[in-house]
């Protein structure tokens, strides 16, 4: 297998979360784009490891197990703060969130 | 299993832990932990200002541990050394942001104290998620390793996105928490996926191993590395609020509650900038005429946007918020001179910047009155009738801010500028300088309308709520200005601390 | 090897399809569905890879435990399932385009960097070897020793982010 066929759909993935950031309104779709970037990253950072031998194999599955340590902490507190905006205004539109202006 | 089995099961070959090495950010996670344990199992409320207090002391004990590593590492006989496996290094420079961002937190708590009695929101939160954010500060200025700083950065801004929410009724406060974490979290996946690319290019995340390789090999081609360095400067460029990755910082900085503004303004922006430097100047510092152009567009861009829109604006916290961005732009002049007397003089500008910026966003915590609402420049209008003394400090950390002599920010961007110069920067240097007169406008716009608000608006001022100074915001407030005129006519001690904390690179032993 | 590529394939397929229908589709229900099928995939290329361990976890806690906090999200949320408008905004196109130039350079340089090289060939290699080397255990080894700092900082980030949540979420 060629590291490029792993790097490359890693680079899809990444643009894909990236249009599904700038592109969504509702704050979960937002969230659930950044995950697609997070995985993106995963893939790459596995491929890479493994074409660094023994030790950069390793070391790829371990950062790539922080970054999913990570999502899931960004998650938890992302969803808090998207409901607390719900609470407030019964809404989780993102363009709506826009009081200040200067 | 049997106890055979389990007797044959080989230990793992654990890093030696030099507990010393840690003991700035041992004290500070220890310090988060008793208070939130102590003030879960408490029977009855904690007397007023205790959890200031704990917060206060506790960033004391960080500091004296920090002056402890600071004689290790200055000496001559020992010197700076990389600890646990390598994964962090203490050297002066990270010894210099423990302190600096310590001193942030230390601050953000004396003014956290009243305000959050007076918004009725007390508790210990908001001193246990700055003591967490401020470890993760320190961890970024220590890492000697990409995941670490990665690590580092992503416990302070997430820290930082409850923060900035933490007024939970005022809508600006949860606006500010939901930009802040949907750009937070979008800029660090850049930085991830640019961590990756450089992981790629070089083979390591760990600076000594990149550093040898870069300087050992010569790529056939770099565009992987610099892809890398793009990506990796969008990620650090949003932590310390630099154009164009500033768009975030008006909102957030007006909505959050003041003195987590305060906070953000000091210990994220020298986080981000300990990252930066240490990453930029120091490991990639091969490859600069690569990042120098970068790094020169930034600081270009963040000087001109930051200082001509501070102008426009009505509301004081984002006037403070866009001269964030181009106090960024300067220290940002010290780092793209790629030289150890742009790195000194980037490090007095932070420190010197920390006070300033603390001590303004401070007496807007005290004007803003009960609600956090009262921003508007009309609310400064005749304050040194109603509040002389207040009134007075202002108007000394914005003339600082301006960069008039005599006070610590002269000297800060004196400093940074000399160092472009050093380096053949003239451009940068001259942009740098008109940028700041520009900048002294902002703050003469503030300080007119403290001492000249005339008569009729002087009128409106009676039906003002008075202005209260707390005891805990006055110490705060009072350290700022002070260290802000003494570093500005005696600044030798601070000069010799930046000159002896520029980040050295170690690789793992 | 031709299985293996066959596997690829099918697998970035859905992969990407999957994707372009979490930030393209009209039901948020869906977005998250579709989501599980991209973290599969994901999680089956890890195999490929040769991090089992990996794998697990992205099933473990991806799937299991990320996308459940999505599905309570939207439920919490929104009271209504089904097709909605207004769920994008107005910069669809410039949104596009900056995904198409992201992709563009990123190709690029990964292309001219990588070529045509090829990941090292485990088939064949002793299986012992290799589990020692780079399976499991050498990943829990390598979390306690070389990267101790690290796993610590995550510890005081997941206390961070459990308070955060803790205090955002209570009513008062």
């Amino acid at each position: 297998m060629l590291v490029n066929q792993f790097l490359v759909l890693g680079a899809v993935l990444f643009s894909i979360g990236v249009y599904g950031v700038l592109a969504r309104r509702n704050g979960v779709l937002v969230l659930m784009s950044i995950e697609l970037i997070l995985n993106a990253v995963n893939i790459n950072l596995v491929a890479l490891g493994a074409l660094q031998g023994a030790s950069g194999a390793v070391t790829g599955q371990v950062f790539a197990l922080f970054v999913i340590t990570i999502a899931a902490a960004e998650v938890g507190v992302g969803l808090a703060i998207v409901l607390l905006i719900y609470r407030n205004r019964a809404s989780v539109d993102l363009d709506e969130v826009d009081l200040m202006k200067g | 299993m049997t106890p055979a089995v389990i007797a044959q099961i080989e230990p793992i070959a654990t890093p030696e832990i030099e507990w010393f090495a840690v003991s700035p950010l041992l004290v500070l996670v220890g310090g988060a932990l008793v208070l939130l344990t102590a003030a879960a199992l408490a029977r009855s409320r904690p007397p007023r200002g205790f959890y200031a207090l704990f917060t206060v002391v506790t960033a004391a004990l960080a500091v004296a541990c920090s002056a402890l590593l600071w004689q290790r590492v200055t000496d001559p006989g020992r010197g700076p050394f990389t600890a646990i496996g390598g994964a962090i290094t203490i050297d002066g420079f990270s010894v210099f942001f423990a302190v600096t961002i310590t001193a942030a937190i230390a601050l953000g708590a004396l003014l956290a104290d009243d305000y959050l009695r007076r918004e009725g929101l007390d508790g210990p939160e908001l001193y246990v998620l700055m003591l967490l954010s401020g470890t993760g500060g320190v961890v970024m200025a220590m890492a000697n390793d990409l995941i670490v700083v990665f690590l580092g950065l992503e416990t302070l801004s997430i820290a930082l996105y409850v923060m900035a929410g933490l007024h939970l009724r005022r809508l600006e406060s949860q606006e500010s928490a939901i930009k802040y974490f949907v750009l937070g979290s979008f800029s660090s996946a850049f930085l991830l996926y640019g961590i990756a690319l450089v992981y790629g290019a070089t083979g390591s995340t760990n600076f000594g191993a990149i550093a040898g390789f870069l300087s050992g090999n010569v790529l056939a081609s770099n565009g992987l590395l610099l892809a890398g360095f793009a990506l990796l400067l969008v990620g650090l460029g949003f932590k310390v609020a630099a154009v164009p990755f500033h768009v975030w910082t008006p909102d957030v900085y007006q909505g959050a509650p003041t003195p987590v503004t305060a906070f953000m303004a000091s210990a994220s922006k020298a986080a981000g900038f300990a990252a930066l430097l240490r990453v930029f100047v120091s490991t990639f510092d091969v490859y600069r005429l690569d990042w120098r152009p970068l790094m020169w567009g930034l600081a270009v861009l963040s000087l001109l946007v930051g200082s001509f829109l501070a102008v426009v604006q009505s509301d004081v916290k984002r006037m403070l918020a866009y001269s964030s961005i181009s106090h960024a732009g300067f220290i940002l002049v010290g780092a793209e001179a790629a030289s150890d007397r742009g790195i000194a003089g980037a490090l007095f500008y932070l420190l010197a910047y920390t006070f300033m910026v603390v001590g303004s966003f401070g007496v807007a915590t005290l004007v803003g009155g009960r609600g956090d609402a009262d921003h508007g420049l009309s609310a400064y209008r005749g304050l040194s009738r109603r509040r002389p003394l207040l009134a007075l400090a202002f108007t000394v950390l914005l003339l600082a801010q301006a960069g008039v002599p005599l006070t610590s920010g002269f000297l800060a961007k004196f400093y940074v500028i000399g160092a472009a110069v050093e380096a053949d920067s003239y451009a940068l240097a001259l942009i740098a300088m008109l940028s700041a007169v520009v900048a002294a406008f902002v703050y003469l716009r503030i300080t007119v309308a403290m001492y000249m608000g005339d008569e009729t608006e002087g009128a409106e001022a009676v039906t003002r709520p008075a202005v209260r100074v707390p005891p805990g915001a006055a110490l705060a407030l009072g350290v700022a200005v002070a260290f802000t005129i003494v570093v500005g006519i005696l600044p030798s001690p601070v000069v010799d601390f930046a000159r002896d904390a520029v980040p050295v690179l170690l690789s793992a032993p | 090897m031709a299985a293996q590529n066959l596997v690829f394939a099918v697998l970035a397929v859905v992969a990407v399809l999957a994707a372009l229908r979490v930030v393209t589709t009209r039901n948020v229900v869906h977005a998250a569905l579709y989501l599980v099928a991209v973290l599969g995939s994901v999680g089956a290329l890890y195999v490929l890879l040769a991090a089992e361990f990996l794998a697990a976890v992205q099933v473990l806690i991806y799937i299991g435990a990320i996308v459940v906090l999505f599905l309570f999200g939207i439920m919490l949320t929104r009271p209504t399932l089904g097709r909605e408008s207004g769920l994008d905004n107005d910069q669809r196109w410039l949104a596009g385009i900056t995904g198409l130039f992201l992709f563009g350079v990123l190709s690029y340089v990964l292309v001219e960097a990588f070529g045509d090289e090829r990941l090292p060939r485990l088939e064949g290699l002793d299986r012992e070897a290799l589990t020692a080397e780079r399976g499991t255990g050498a990943v829990g080894d390598a979390i306690f020793s070389t990267y101790l700092v690290p796993f610590e900082v995550v510890s005081v980030l997941l206390l961070a982010a459990l308070v955060g949540a803790i205090v955002l979420a209570r009513r008062e």
